[in-house]
């Protein structure tokens, strides 16, 4: 316990070295404090040296023939006819490398699979009784046996973000897990992110308010109202808790959802956007302006192809989908080829599942809209295309300088693939995380099995 | 290398009746053999294949595209989807998949098939030339109605035939409609077997039994009743829906006990039944992506169940393919996926072929698909193995014509290539 406690104060320490309001380093603000402290121990890290493979360094660089030296859970050197300094040698002559897949996109631990009437009734991928649920914490919610866990790691996922669902126009503050098994979500919680948080627009909110049995804003334009009502009770919140700091005024009453927008406000918790439509994304953008922050991802995103040049200029990034359209209004204009059109238009771009299906086959998401980009003319290589699943979603996470990339220093979240990533054949054969093998096909059985499928017809797969 | 453009004019340009066509070059996947033939001179006129020859010669006057190697394959068949049916999902105005009369146990969605749908011509962009488009379950549990086959030529019209089958639903989950499952099996078992006795009347009663158009070999169809009635003389096959492994194994046992021909669609749990499938000689149509249980009934979900039951000499085809989204929005690259992830799971490349082009033909009763003289001129030239889904369908060829395989998403990209 006494560790844990001490770890949770470190990370909270973190973050306010990491927030702009120097003036009150001393104690975090309020929206800064970290009430479910992460209890993850990094697995038992091995010393490793990967021999000749195929590296995309997820960075968009590439190396042929390539090797990679893990010593005490980083990366120490990356780069051909490495020396090995005494470790285990890995014969990787054939296949791929890259850093461990990242999905800044899931609802694993509350969408869990099977679901039942009980889903139905209430389910737990967002709190719906208020259009602004802001003081929710999604992790509270979050079930750590949910095997979507275990697949997307066998799949080379080393990054989760939960987020709420996009019901509520505020639903939430985020989790960042590492997909390894543990009794509680704690037990998985990574350390060094940016706290996110989930906001939504478009048809989602607007159907729900739209309900008779529900408050809230019918229409887009009363989404976006609502929002900046909000913002402007935060500006005045935060304005207070600053006052009350610096000992000019008295400190406001401790008010759950106000804090979550002051800390948006504030830069401390990072925003991704559920949006569509070009129109509603431009509108969102056009907040942020108002009360100055910065949307970290607009998701889904359908239409952000249309608008590349207002995403570059806020420096938003877009996390897509290759293929999922049509299903309602809002995704008629979906279009697979959007990745690459606006990697192109320098735009930073990741995908994304929103499903513990597709969260499998992030790569050949990527893949697909690579397909999509030669039928129009623009022709990304794979030293290119690696990024949309690995540095461009780590630094959505704000740890770019600790993930995604395989440069020396960066944690050893490592995939090592039998054969080329996008490549519907290819599997993760070792996959790595914080140096420790998590998963090592080639001993079965090399899945993890959750405790809701032990002894269950599933398990033994 | 040609523009998709230059292609689409091509193919409005060219007669429609005479056309003759020579696909040159290929890598031929015919699926008479395990092998494809290599640089293959396809012949193409009047909407069917006149030769497959290696290195052969190209008919005077003919329309030559040159595969340059790449892989030609039949056209993909989607053993299971719905596109022409539903447009936005979302809004059930858009949709016509499901009957909401209570009164009689069928939907025949022929009458409502949409070529000009936008996920027709996607999945056509993607290579799919057929499709199995069912319905969705209607109020008269547990039947849905009788499943039709598409043909994607290009235009409005896609129907290629109707009534091919009858479609039923059985499983947890349902018990708004009829209640538990075992009710489900009792008013199957209860319609199959009224109709049975109803088509067995005693000598004297026979000309009584005329109502709906009768079954009668080459007679004309009225029907629900007739679609039960030929399922139940063993003419067409019955399809259940169903995932559980008691469940796959009280179809099998349908099979058995009546006599009749059952398709398993969906089937997540069909390979723990691999022996009795084989034996009952019961078809499963399934997605290879599925690996974790929507709900409890696929609880055994696993991406080697098309290896194992092929294994086991149960026929195989692909539907239904990546699930809710996928299944209809991606019929075309959902199915090449799934087909991909089943070869990553142990399914034998040309039995992956099989599943998307000859296997749902022959389990839905249609037959043909392969590249072969006298066969339907139905085939893609693709620049890449067909299943990977970073390959692109270069030439969708449907009854011997060159339709577009540009999507409304091609129109779109193109568009706003150049946004900054």
């Amino acid at each position: 316990m006494t560790r844990a406690m001490l770890f949770g104060s470190i990370a909270a320490g973190a973050l306010a070295l990491a927030g702009p309001a120097g003036a009150q380093r001393a104690a975090p603000l309020p929206w800064q404090e970290d009430p479910f402290p992460s209890r993850y121990q990094a697995p038992l890290a091995e010393d490793m040296l990967l021999k000749g493979a195929t590296i995309l360094d997820g960075a968009g660089g590439r190396v042929d023939g390539g090797d990679v030296l893990i010593r005490g859970g980083k990366i120490v050197a990356v780069g051909r006819g490495l020396a090995n300094p005494g470790v285990r040698e890995v014969d990787a002559s054939g296949r791929w490398i890259t850093p461990g897949v990242i999905d800044v996109h899931s609802h694993d631990g509350t969408f869990v699979l099977p679901l039942t009437a009980i889903d139905r009734e209430a389910s737990d991928v967002s709190e719906t009784s208020a259009p602004n649920v802001a003081d929710t914490w999604v992790e509270t919610a979050v079930n750590a046996q949910d095997m979507g866990f275990d697949r997307a790691l066998s799949a080379g996922v080393t990054t989760i973000q939960i987020l709420p669902g996009s019901t509520p126009i505020f639903a939430g503050r985020s989790v960042v897990v590492k997909p390894v098994r543990g009794a509680t979500v704690w037990d998985m919680k990574a350390a060094g992110n940016v706290q996110g948080f989930k906001m939504a627009c478009g048809e989602n909110p607007k159907s729900w308010g739209a309900d008779d049995d529900n408050e809230g804003p019918t229409s887009r334009q009363g989404v976006i109202s609502y929002m900046r009502q909000a913002f402007l009770d935060a500006q005045r919140y935060k304005r207070a808790v600053e006052q009350g700091r610096a000992g000019t005024g008295a400190m406001p009453p401790r008010d759950l959802k106000l804090e979550a927008l002051a800390g948006i406000l504030a830069g401390d918790i990072r925003v991704n956007l559920h949006c569509y439509r070009a129109g509603d994304i431009a509108a969102m953008l056009s907040i942020a302006k108002e009360f100055g922050f910065r949307i970290g991802a607009v998701h889904h995103a359908t239409e952000a192809y249309k608008i590349p040049g207002l995403l570059r200029e806020a420096g938003t990034c877009a996390a897509v989908w290759a293929d999922w359209w049509g299903f309602k209004m809002e995704a008629q204009d979906g279009v697979r080829a959007e990745a690459p059109m606006l990697e192109r238009a320098g735009v930073c771009v990741m995908m994304h599942s929103d499903s513990p299906a597709d969260g499998q086959r992030l790569n050949i998401a990527a893949a697909k809209a690579a397909a999509a980009g030669r039928r129009i003319g623009i022709d990304i290589p794979p030293e290119r295309m690696i990024k949309w699943t690995t540095s461009n979603p780590a630094k959505l996470l704000g740890m770019d300088k600790r993930i995604g990339t395989l440069a020396p220093g960066y944690q050893a979240d490592v995939v090592l693939w039998s054969g080329n990533p996008f490549s519907v054949y290819s599997k993760a054969d070792l996959v790595l995380i914080d140096g420790a093998v998590v998963r090592d096909r080639s001993k079965p059985p090399a899945d993890p099995v959750s405790d809701f499928e032990i002894g269950r017809a599933g398990a033994g797969r | 290398m040609r523009t998709i453009a230059s292609l689409i004019a091509l193919a409005i340009a060219t007669p429609a009746a005479a056309q003759t066509l020579a696909v040159t070059h290929a890598e031929a996947w015919t699926m008479e053999g395990a092998e494809p033939v290599k640089d293959a001179t396809i012949v193409i006129e009047n909407g069917r294949i006149v030769s497959v020859t290696a290195a052969g010669g190209v008919p005077p006057g003919a329309t030559v595209i040159d595969a340059r190697g790449k892989p030609v394959t039949p056209g993909l068949v989607n053993g299971a989807t719905q596109i022409g049916l539903v447009e936005v999902s979302g809004s059930p105005d858009t949709r016509d998949d499901a009957s909401t009369d209570e009164r009689v146990p069928g939907y025949d969605p022929s009458r409502a098939l949409n070529g000009n749908s936008t996920l027709v011509s996607l999945s056509r962009a993607d290579g799919i030339t057929r499709a199995l488009i069912y319905p969705s379950p209607s109020r008269h549990a547990p039947t849905s109605g009788e499943p039709v086959f598409a043909r994607l030529r290009d235009g409005v019209d896609i129907l290629d035939r109707g009534g091919v089958a009858l479609y039923a639903v059985i499983g947890g989950g349902a018990w708004e409609r009829l209640g538990a499952r075992a009710q489900q099996w009792a008013a199957l078992r209860k319609l199959l077997g009224e109709t049975k006795r109803g088509m067995a009347p005693p000598e004297s009663e026979k000309k009584k039994d005329k109502r709906g158009g009768g079954p009668g070999p080459g007679g004309p169809r009225g029907g629900p009743d007739d679609t039960i009635r030929d399922v139940v003389a063993g003419k067409l096959p019955l399809a259940i829906q169903t995932h559980r492994e008691s469940d796959i194994r009280q179809a099998a046992a349908l099979a058995s006990d009546l006599g009749i021909k059952v398709i398993i669609v969906g089937g997540t749990e069909a390979w723990r039944a691999a022996d009795v499938l084989s034996v009952a000689k019961v078809a499963v149509i399934l997605d290879p992506q599925v690996n974790l249980p929507f709900n409890f009934d696929q609880l055994g979900a696993r991406q080697d169940n098309a290896a194992i039951l092929t294994k086991a000499g149960v026929q195989v085809a692909i539907g239904q393919a990546g699930g809710a989204i996928h299944a209809n929005y991606n019929a075309g690259m959902g199915l090449r996926e799934g087909a991909g992830i089943a070869v990553a799971n142990g399914l034998p490349y040309i039995e992956a072929l099989r599943a998307v082009t000859v296997n749902p033909l022959a389990i839905w009763g249609r037959g043909g698909g392969a590249l072969t003289p006298g066969a339907d001129a139905d085939l893609v030239v693709w620049d890449g193995d067909p299943l990977e889904p970073s390959t692109n369908a270069m030439n969708v060829i449907v009854e011997g014509r060159q339709v577009s395989n540009r999507s409304r998403q091609d129109l779109l990209a193109e568009r706003y290539k150049d946004a900054r």
